[in-house]
């Protein structure tokens, strides 16, 4: 199971809206449209491993980091975000990553829980 | 096509995700039993909604269905054309729309219904500068300058029921209402111009749907005499047989009995308003519109004093319990949606509201004191209102 993390992007809420539409006028159910956004998630994910060359440097100042559920959200300010073409600015930037690592098997938007053992002697 | 190391690698990329995807849930579709009708829709619908978000450049592609340019092309002529003769050119989207339907000969009576509204707020987008329609007989859609469309979706009791909203430049709600017959409804409350666009209803074996008219007379204040209130551009979309009506006059309906009937009794009691016009009775009509409105994007247009007092008790409470400074309460009543934010100042940059994100997948995360290195992968960004993908992201930080 792919990461359900490309959901929330321009292409991935494009893809939601429309499913949603047509779940509106009852045309698909919402267990088809659920199948589609796994579809959606498999293709994303391997379309960016597979089809995209490309690298990116980036420099600002952190503002906040979050560790949690193998999960890091940063924000920064005053990034400046360098291709080797161009040069984007921005003043904040919100940054989500999942583990490249391990393929994921629960997906980033689950909620685990972790068991934890209680040693009571 | 050339593909130089300039190029946006982005469209190719989505485009090619999309088609990935469709061909990929083809056989789900087809397993549920939906009709391919329904697959092909989908992809219209995700690849209009990319195209609307600007976020994606030359999205468009030439390999794309010359449908969709087509109709691309043939809706911005509708609006030079509008904004040039201010007259009927805007009928051509939804006559591009009704011949793209009576070509696929959809099965199912709501997807016409639902192009009209993938359509619609790109007209209503489109239409920035188009005044009022000088020509009584004109069929058009006038929307008064600066309309920003914001439109909400909100479903209605009925299935086939939407609302839209749009707020105009001055901050008034436009209430642009889909029926459960499909007919849809601009009202503009204190503007001149009732607008209405009519898609006559199919007689269909399940019966037939009477119209639900709402009107909301507010005639001009100034003269214009010569200016129906009310412009009715009846679409009329009729799937069996190949006919394609659209009648610039209000008087001219096509033949279909009852329906029309009670759209000209309501028109003929329009006309006879306005013909009466005085300032009185508009703005009396104009105040019986408010009740039927309803406002969802929050009440910001009018004076806010009582939500001033409310806002400073609950901000006072806020502050007790963050220990903010007490800089922030002077700007409790001017900016109550924005003070309680945290230090950050500025909510619109670069013109854009956007939150940049970026979503992706880290390989190392680094920190040495409060020095930070991000090894990033498999990443897609959302900068300044515009969409970019990287393989690999490297990134300082001082935290």
């Amino acid at each position: 199971m792919a990461y359900q993390l490309y959901r929330n992007t321009t292409l991935g809420n494009s893809l939601q809206e429309s499913l949603d539409e047509l779940i509106q006028t009852q045309q698909i159910t919402p267990q088809l449209a659920l199948q589609v956004l796994l579809q959606f998630d498999k293709a994303i994910n391997t379309a960016l491993a597979n089809r995209v060359r490309n690298r990116v440097n980036f420099k600002g100042s952190l503002n906040t980091y979050r560790f949690c559920d193998n999960v890091w959200t940063f924000v920064l300010n005053d990034v400046e975000f360098r291709e080797v073409t161009d040069l984007v600015k921005v003043d904040k930037v919100k940054i989500v990553a999942c583990d490249g690592k391990s393929s994921d098997y629960f997906s980033h938007s689950s909620l685990i829980i972790r068991p934890r053992l209680f040693l009571t002697q | 096509m050339a593909s130089s190391a300039n190029s946006n690698p982005v469209p190719k990329l989505y485009r090619s995700v999309i088609e990935d995807v469709i061909n990929e849930v083809r056989e789900l579709f087809l397993d549920e039993g939906v009709d391919e009708q329904v697959l092909m829709e989908l992809k219209t619908l995700w690849e209009n909604k990319l195209m609307q978000s600007k976020a994606v450049e030359g999205f468009h592609t030439e390999e794309q269905a010359a449908l969709q340019a087509a109709a691309h092309q043939q809706a911005q002529q509708a609006q030079q054309a509008t904004q040039q003769a201010q007259a009927q050119q805007v009928l051509l989207p939804p006559q591009q729309q009704v011949t793209s339907w009576q070509s696929t000969r959809p099965t199912v009576t709501s997807a016409p219904q639902q192009q009209v509204i993938v359509q619609d707020p790109k007209i209503l987008q489109h239409m920035s500068a188009t005044g009022m329609s000088a020509a009584a007989t004109a069929a058009t859609l006038a929307l008064p300058t600066g309309v920003s469309p914001y439109h909400q979706l909100i479903t209605s009791q009925g299935n086939l029921s939407q609302n839209c909203y749009i707020k105009t430049a001055d901050g008034q709600i436009l209430q642009f209402v889909r029926a459960a017959n499909g007919a849809q409804y601009i009202i503009q409350p204190q503007q001149q111009m009732v607008l209405q666009q009519q898609v006559l209803p199919q007689m269909q074996p399940g019966g037939v749907q009477a119209p639900v008219i709402q009107q909301v007379l507010a005639p001009l204040q100034g003269g214009h005499p010569q200016q129906t209130g009310v412009i009715i551009q009846p679409q009329q979309i009729v799937l069996t047989g190949n006919k394609v009506q659209q009648n610039a006059q209000v008087m001219q309906m096509p033949g279909q009995p009852g329906q029309v009937q009670q759209i000209q009794q309501q028109v003929q009691q329009v006309q006879q308003a306005q013909g009466g016009a005085a300032p009185g009775p508009p703005q009396q009509q104009a105040k019986q519109q408010p009740p039927m409105m309803l406002q969802v994007d929050g009440a910001g247009d009018t004076s806010s004093e009582d939500e001033d007092e409310e806002e400073e008790e609950y901000d006072e409470d806020e502050d007790e319990d963050k220990d903010k400074d007490g800089g922030e309460d002077g700007q409790v009543e001017e900016e109550p949606l924005n003070s309680e934010d945290d230090v950050s100042d500025e909510e619109d940059q670069e013109l854009f509201d956007t939150e940049n994100v970026v979503v992706c997948q880290y390989d190392k995360i680094h920190r040495s004191k409060n020095k930070w290195k991000f090894h990033l992968k498999d990443g897609i960004m959302n900068l300044n209102g515009r969409d970019y993908v990287f393989s690999k992201a490297i990134g300082d930080a001082e935290w």
